[in-house]
C-alpha cells in the first residue's frame, strides 16, 4: 500500500490486491471527501482464449474454457455446453440436467467455502489472513477446509476430477456416477449442510458497514428452483429475457485502466450487479425451506443490497448447495445415458449458468462441420467492475474521515466482497497486430 | 505418539506434461509401500491440511520449476515440520496450487501450522520439470528420474534421508 498525499489531494492505492483469485490492483483518488478517480486496475496479461478458440472444433470449448479458472471450471464446461448444444439444436435429457446442478453444487461448495473462510472472514474477524486466523479460530477454519473438501469430494465423483473436471462432455457425461458412489458420499454432505448451517450463524454476527447499493441487479431465473446450472435471465427492474438474446442486452467495452473488458446492461451508463446478492435478491423465493430459514435467522430480508453482507448470502447459497446435492443423490437412478449425440450443424449458439461469481455467458458460431467462427465468453468480474468501482466511490466518499491504513483496508474488503476472479476476467481480447 | 501411517501426497495436474510427475511417483510408491504408508494423489493443496491431521510425518512429492538452468529431472529435497522453519514462498508458493492461486503448498503448510495439524516431519521431494505442455506425456528427463524419485520419496515416508548418503 502507498500513501501519497499532494497537496489537499489523497491518493489510495494497493498495488496488488491480497485474497482475490488472480492479479489485480486499485487506485482511489479524493479531495476534500470528493473522489475524484476510480481504477479496479487488472493487469494480469489478457489470455485469448476467445481468439484461440476459433478454427477449432465445437467439441473442445467444455476442456478447453474449463482451464480459464481453476476455481470455476464447472462453470465454463455448462455455459459452453449450453452454448454450443443451442448452436446444434439438441436439447439434453433430465438426467444430464440433473447431473450438471447435481457436479455445479460441488463447484458452489467449494468456491463459496473458499471464499468465506480462507478470503472474506479474516476481514471481518480482524486478521491479515487465513492462516493468522486459524491459530486463534482453528475450529472455524477447519471447518471451512472440510466443507471445501466435501466440495472437492462431489466433484471428484461426479466430474472425475476436483479441478477441472474431466467427464463432462457435449452432450452430457462421459460416464454417469452410480448411485452407490453417490450415496458414499452422503455423510460428509450431511455433515456439510450442518456445518453450512452454522456458518450462516457465524457469518451473520459480523459487523457490516452500512452501504446500500442502488444497482440494478441480474441474474438467471430457471423455472423451478434456485438458479444455478440454468434459468432464463432476469433484472431487479422487471425485466426479464432468453439467454439467446443476451448480446441484445449486454454489451461489452474496454477500459484503459484494466485488461478485463467492462459491460453494460441495456445501454445504461450505471452498473449492475451479478453473483449471490443478485441471484439471491431475484430468488429468495425459490431457496428450499432450509435455507430460507437459515437466511431469515440470518437476519435477511427478501432482498439484500449491503454488498458486505455479501458473505451472508454466500453462505446461505452454500446451505442451498448442500441441501440441493443431498435431493439429487436421493432421487438418483442409474441407468440412464450419460450423453445424447450433438452432431454440428452451421448457427449460432447462447449458453449461460450462475458461476459462483455470477451469471456466465458463452456465444458461439460455427460452419456446417461444426468448426467455430466466433466465440464470446462474458464472465461475472467483468459484468461487476462497473459496481466495484462505484461502491469504491461511495465508501470512500462516506468514509474519507478514517485514517488511511483503515480506508484502504475497508475498499480492499469492498472489492473482496464481490469474490473477484481476475483470471476469468482477463480471458478476453481479440489480439490485433497491424503490419505498416 | 502418532499411530496413523506416514502419508505420501503426489500433487499436480495429471495432463500438463511433467506437471503429472508427483501423481505418477504416488502411483509407483504406493504399488511399493507397507501397511505404515498412506498414498494420495491430490491437486488442491487445501486438503493437505485435513490429511495431515494427526500423523507423525509426512511426503509430499511434486514438479518444481526452479529457473536458473537447472537440468530437468533433478531432484530437490526440502524439509519442514511442525518444529522446523517454514518453506519459503520462493521454495513452492506458485506450484501445486491447484483450484486457487491464494493457496499454495507454502501457505498450506502454514496454514496446517497453524491449526496444530503439520506433522513433525514434512519433506518435500521436486522433480525439475522440463515441459508443462497441455496433454503432452512425461518428458524423457522426468520420466527417467522416476525410479530416484520413488526411492527417495520411500526412504522418507520410513524416516530415512530421503536421498542416500553418498559412500
Amino acid at each position: 500500500m502507498t500513501d501519497e498525499p499532494t497537496d489537499d489531494r489523497r491518493v489510495l492505492t494497493v498495488g496488488t490486491l491480497a485474497r482475490v483469485e488472480g492479479e489485480g490492483g486499485m487506485h482511489v483518488e479524493y479531495r476534500d471527501g470528493r473522489v475524484t478517480d476510480v481504477q479496479l486496475r487488472i493487469y494480469e496479461p489478457p489470455r485469448f482464449f476467445e481468439a484461440f478458440l476459433r478454427g477449432r472444433s465445437y467439441t473442445e470449448p467444455p476442456d478447453v474454457t474449463a482451464r480459464i479458472c481453476g476455481i470455476c471450471p464447472v462453470a465454463y464446461q455448462t455455459s459452453s455446453c449450453w452454448a454450443l448444444e443451442d448452436a446444434c439444436g439438441v436439447s439434453v435429457p433430465d438426467a444430464v440436467r440433473r447431473a450438471r446442478r447435481l457436479l455445479y453444487c460441488g463447484e458452489w461448495i467449494e468456491s463459496h467455502s473458499l471464499h468465506i473462510y480462507l478470503l472474506h472472514a479474516p476481514d471481518f474477524l480482524g486478521y491479515d489472513g487465513a492462516i493468522e486466523m486459524a491459530a486463534d479460530h482453528r475450529g472455524l477454519v477447519e471447518r471451512g477446509l472440510r466443507m471445501k473438501k466435501a466440495g472437492n469430494d462431489l466433484l471428484d465423483v461426479v466430474g472425475g476430477r476436483s479441478v477441472h473436471p474431466v467427464n463432462v462432455r457435449l452432450g452430457g457425461f462421459y460416464r454417469m456416477p452410480l448411485r452407490r458412489e453417490l450415496l458414499a458420499l452422503r455423510p460428509r454432505l450431511e455433515q456439510g449442510l450442518e456445518d453450512a448451517l452454522a456458518t450462516v450463524a457465524l457469518v451473520a454476527g459480523f459487523d457490516f458497514p452500512e452501504l446500500e447499493q442502488p444497482y440494478e441487479y441480474l441474474s438467471l431465473r430457471p423455472e423451478t428452483g434456485y438458479p444455478i446450472e440454468d434459468g432464463r435471465v432476469v433484472t431487479s427492474s422487471g425485466t426479464s429475457f432468453d439467454v439467446r438474446d443476451f448480446t441484445r442486452h449486454i454489451e461489452e467495452f474496454h477500459v484503459e485502466h484494466s485488461n478485463a473488458l467492462h459491460a453494460r446492461l441495456d445501454g445504461s451508463p450505471e452498473p449492475y450487479v451479478v453473483g449471490p446478492l443478485a441471484r439471491y435478491s431475484l430468488n429468495a423465493d425459490r431457496l428450499s425451506d432450509t435455507a430460507r430459514r437459515a437466511a431469515a435467522d440470518a437476519g435477511l430480508g427478501a432482498v439484500c443490497r449491503n454488498p458486505f453482507r455479501s458473505i451472508v448470502v454466500r453462505a446461505v447459497e452454500v446451505v442451498e448447495a448442500f441441501h440441493e446435492a443431498l435431493r439429487l443423490v436421493d432421487e438418483w437412478q442409474d441407468g440412464h445415458d450419460p450423453s445424447v449425440p450433438v452432431p454440428p450443424r452451421a448457427g449460432e449458439g447462447f449458453g449461460a449458468s450462475e458461476a459462483p461469481r455470477g451469471t456466465l455467458f458463452h456465444r458461439y458460431v460455427l460452419d456446417d462441420e461444426g468448426v467455430i467462427q466466433d466465440a464470446q465468453i462474458v464472465p461475472p468480474t467483468s459484468q461487476n467492475q462497473p459496481s466495484v468501482e462505484a461502491d469504491l466511490r461511495t465508501l470512500v466518499q462516506a468514509w474519507h474521515g478514517l485514517d488511511h491504513a483503515a480506508l484502504t483496508h475497508r475498499c480492499e474488503q469492498a472489492i473482496r466482497n464481490y469474490d473477484p476472479c481476475i483470471s476469468c476476467a482477463t480471458h478476453f481480447l481479440d489480439l490485433t497486430v497491424e503490419n505498416r | 505418539m502418532s499411530t496413523l501411517p506416514a502419508l505420501v501426497a503426489g500433487l499436480g495436474h495429471p495432463d500438463r506434461g511433467d506437471d503429472a510427475v508427483g501423481r505418477v511417483v504416488a502411483r509407483w510408491v504406493a504399488l511399493r509401500a507397507g501397511p505404515m504408508v498412506e498414498v494420495v494423489q491430490c491437486a488442491d493443496p487445501t486438503d493437505l491440511a485435513l490429511l495431515w491431521a494427526g500423523r507423525a510425518r509426512a511426503v509430499v512429492v511434486d514438479a518444481v520449476a526452479s529457473g536458473g538452468g537447472v537440468a530437468p529431472g533433478t531432484l530437490r529435497v526440502l524439509r519442514t515440520g511442525a518444529g522446523l522453519p517454514p518453506l519459503t514462498d520462493q521454495a513452492w508458493a506458485r506450484t501445486g496450487r491447484g483450484g486457487t492461486h491464494a493457496f499454495g503448498l507454502a501457505a498450506a503448510v502454514e496454514l496446517a501450522r497453524s491449526l496444530q495439524r503439520l506433522p513433525e516431519e514434512v519433506t518435500v521431494v521436486g522433480i525439475e520439470a522440463g515441459g508443462f505442455e497441455q496433454g503432452a506425456p512425461l518428458t524423457s528427463w522426468v520420466g527417467s528420474a522416476v525410479p530416484r524419485a520413488v526411492e527417495a520419496v520411500l526412504r522418507a515416508a520410513m524416516g530415512k534421508d530421503a536421498v542416500e548418503p553418498a559412500r
